[in-house]
């Protein structure tokens, strides 16, 4: 039976606030919110973590400042300089066309992160408020919104993907609306999960006891406190989302050519790969160190925002 | 043809017993296994179906050439019509009648006897149905018999190419009466041809001997046409020796296989041209100085060897240079300026987005589309290449709903079929929706005129035309790519890109 929206009475209201550590001072049961900096300095202390946050802070930067880093437009054909092995002027080579594959490779980096975070963009705000009305009303909210979800889920990922693509034609923009709409029940799962156990929470009871509004025990107590596991999510998400982006162009839906995306240049590369390997194996590892970085990124965030993990980080630290 | 049959009889014992026994040889793909006598041709794409009469699609008459006849059928070597079920044929004095003798000793893979009635079923069923042949019949007033062994054909204007209108390829083929009743042809098939069909899914079509073919039984016992869509892994099944046969060589591969003993590869100059198409319904492309800046901005050397690596040759025209009717016509010198002039002229605004329609069934279409973008880029025109799956692409473009698309036409013979259905206005491949009264009057002389030279001026002027008004931007010739086993014997490789199996012997 889901959708009490009380606990009995008599439950336990201390031994809640062992990590959350409850601010003293009578006025408020409000927990303080996870704290940020000590978040980021666990997050510092692990070294496989950091250094994957660092390197994604490059290749953000890169995306950014593509135009300036790289040598050569995208686009420049040079059908006389075709299939040059990795050199000085051309340190990844050029491509069937004659290409510039570094700067390709470059300006592939905005191309997939866009369509990245775009996609987990949408799938992180709409999955996000399906499951958070799901977990929190229950009963039939919940009924239809999560069996919704699970009609999503029953299609295979990339399977859905390509239909909507279908439905839909192919190019980048269409591609992350895909890729959105695909992730959308993920993350209404894990957020329905985490409200399930922060409704209950006694600060959320006083809340409510003392006449707050829907909308400000939404806002103010539930999302907050059933966050981690979210971000965790999304930074997971990201990585398969980059993933999801290059395998959806590798097949000729996602970004069309000429645009510099990584799983079209996988794709196109790949003929080519008994006469001139470089021209898959260099879009290659850029896919392969984006998603490696996103989900050691992911493992991190989910150490450090376990409440008991962190414990015994902070801990151990000491 | 009856000295034959005897030996054809034990070749058919031969069959039953390797059918019987060779069953599991087939499913593991081992080329050289024992005692199958199996050719296994990899090919790019499935037929979409098996109607000679209705398919345009290549995949389709890759399997039907060896299937069905025709009345004649192009020689190998110059593509002039030669007999086949038809064995003579003679014109009236005035070039309106044509009689037909039929081969008497031609039985269908049923069983049945071939007679006239069944070419004038065939015939009859392309005209009234309106199939899509039914053009190369625009001429042709009545097709009857005259006993069973004469066909005769009433023209209402003299037709110079009526061999070619039903010979050039197995879309003419002759079915037996009533086939289309009887059987469902989309995925059955009744032919006359040396190989009759044994299945067909979405792996592979398999093909076996028919042992009373007319001309003797093929030496092979069967062909297995496997889709293999990726260039690469066609050549590689080739090497291992998993096929014997294929057409799908990647481009790149030519000059590093040429001598290289693993395989055996030809090249010769095809019949097909490859071209860019901009949708007259469409502003700006309506307009002849935009379609004009295009091709000036347009550099076809660059797009031939980007997609063909030195395996095509750049054309302005639709007919290749080896032709007799090759018209040495090339106005479109890359200009950047002048096509920048003439957008000006024009009075279009830059940059104007085109959206360019390609498809990954033919890759050539892609990476072509990546080089005309790049050229295009410079007088401020923005390409947005659109990769579609062909049936998508087929649709839209029967729909009209495109900018422009770039494709090829493949297998033409004759200069009607070079540029009638896809300039006539109102042509049945007209899709751009070219229109210009001059050309109409040209065609029409042109499929009537009956002597060569003559024809050969008439359709140079057309082309003339429809060059400079820039109907079809044309871009090159590629030349036909094919490779098989070493050993293999008794293939021909052929200018129209017919693949026919009949008399090739494994090594």
């Amino acid at each position: 039976m889901t959708g009490q929206p009380l606990p009995p009475p008599d439950a336990p209201v201390a031994g809640q606030g062992d990590a959350k550590g409850t601010s003293p001072g009578p006025t408020t049961l409000r927990p303080v919110r996870p704290r940020w900096r000590e978040t980021l300095g666990l997050l510092a202390r692990n070294p496989t973590a950091a250094t994957a946050t660092l390197v994604l802070i490059g290749i953000i930067l890169m995306s950014v400042f593509d135009e300036t880093l790289a040598p050569q437009g995208p686009n420049e054909i040079d059908v006389a300089d075709r299939l040059q092995s990795p050199s000085w002027s051309h340190p990844f080579g050029t491509d069937d066309l004659g290409r510039d594959i570094l700067s390709r490779v470059i300006l592939g980096a905005g191309v997939s992160l866009r369509v990245g975070f775009l996609a987990v963009g949408i799938a992180l705000v709409i999955g996000t408020l399906i499951g958070l009305l799901a977990g929190f009303y229950g009963r039939w909210v919940d009924d239809v919104l999560m069996r919704i979800m699970d009609m999503f889920f029953a299609f295979p990922a990339v399977l859905l993907a390509i239909a909507i693509l279908a439905v839909r034609g192919p190019g980048s923009g269409n591609t992350a609306l895909a890729i959105g709409i695909v992730y959308i029940p993920i993350f209404a799962r894990v957020t329905r999960a985490s409200v399930l156990g922060v409704r209950e929470e006694v600060y959320v009871r006083a809340s409510r006891s003392v006449g707050a509004s829907d909308l400000r025990l939404l806002t103010r107590h539930v999302l907050p406190n059933a966050a981690p596991p979210i971000i965790v999510q999304t930074s997971i998400s990201l990585a398969f989302a980059v993933l999801a982006e290059a395998a959806l162009s590798f097949l000729g839906l996602g970004t069309q050519p000429p645009s510099p995306s990584w799983g079209l240049m996988l794709a196109e590369g790949r003929g080519f790969i008994d006469l001139a390997w470089w021209l898959a194996f260099f879009p290659g590892m850029a896919i392969f160190l984006t998603v490696l970085c996103f989900n050691l990124l992911g493992d991190g965030l989910r150490d450090v925002l376990d409440p008991k993990q962190r414990t015994l980080m902070a801990g151990g630290g000491r | 043809m009856r000295a034959t049959r005897p030996l054809a009889l034990a070749a058919a014992g031969a069959l039953t017993l390797t059918a019987c026994g060779g069953g599991d040889s087939v499913d593991t793909g081992g080329g050289d296994g024992g005692g199958d006598n199996t050719l296994v041709a990899a090919v790019s794409a499935q037929p979409d179906q098996l109607d000679p009469h209705v398919t345009t699609a290549y995949a389709s008459f890759q399997v039907l050439e060896n299937v069905y006849d025709t009345l004649v059928v192009p020689d190998p070597e110059d593509l002039t019509m030669q007999p086949s079920l038809a064995t003579e044929w003679e014109t009236s004095e005035d070039d309106l009648e044509w009689r037909f003798t039929l081969r008497d000793d031609v039985t269908f893979h049923d069983g049945s006897e071939f007679d006239s009635a069944d070419v004038v079923y065939s015939y009859n069923r392309i005209i009234d149905e309106e199939l899509s042949n039914s053009f190369r019949f625009q001429n042709v007033e009545s097709v009857e018999a005259d006993g069973p062994d004469t066909v005769v054909i009433r023209l209402t204007q003299p037709t110079p190419n009526l061999l070619e209108r039903i010979g050039s390829f197995k879309g003419m083929a002759i079915l037996p009466e009533n086939a289309a009743e009887d059987l469902d042809l989309t995925t059955e098939a009744n032919g006359t041809g040396p190989f009759q069909l044994e299945s067909s899914d979405a792996s592979s079509t398999v093909l076996t001997a028919y042992e009373d073919y007319w001309d003797g039984a093929p030496s092979i016992d069967g062909v297995e046409f496997r889709y293999i869509t990726e260039p690469a892994a066609a050549l590689t099944a080739l090497q291992n020796g998993e096929v014997q046969w294929t057409d799908n060589v990647p481009p790149q591969q030519i000059e590093s296989l040429d001598g290289d003993d693993s395989v055996e590869l030809e090249t010769t100059a095809s019949v097909d041209y490859w071209y860019m198409s901009m949708n007259y319904a469409r502003p700006p492309f309506d307009n002849r100085d935009v379609r004009r800046a295009i091709s000036f901005a347009i550099d076809r050397e660059e797009v031939a060897e980007a997609a063909w690596f030195g395996a095509a040759e750049a054309n302005q025209t639709a007919i290749p240079e080896d032709s007799f009717f090759y018209y040495d016509y090339a106005p479109f010198e890359r200009d950047p300026e002048q096509a920048r002039q003439l957008l000006a002229q024009a009075g279009v605004a830059t940059p104007l987005t085109m959206g360019l329609m390609v498809t990954d069934e033919y890759p050539e279409t892609v990476t072509a589309a990546q080089v005309i973008a790049s050229q295009l880029a410079e007088v401020g025109i923005t390409v947005e290449i659109e990769t579609l799956d062909f049936a998508t692409w087929l649709d839209r473009q029967g729909a009209g709903d495109y900018d422009a698309f770039y494709l090829g036409w493949l297998g033409n013979l004759d200069p009607a079929a070079f540029y009638q259905e896809q300039h006539q206005t109102d042509g049945p491949n007209n899709y751009q929706g070219y229109s210009n009264p001059q050309v109409d009057q040209l065609l029409l002389e042109g499929s009537t005129e009956t002597d060569d030279e003559a024809r050969k001026e008439i359709y140079d002027q057309a082309a003339q035309i429809i060059v400079d008004d820039v109907s079809y931007l044309y871009l090159y010739n590629p030349d036909v790519v094919q490779a098989w086993a070493p050993g293999l014997s008794g293939y021909q490789i052929r200018a129209d890109k017919a693949i026919n199996f009949e008399n090739v012997e494994l090594p």
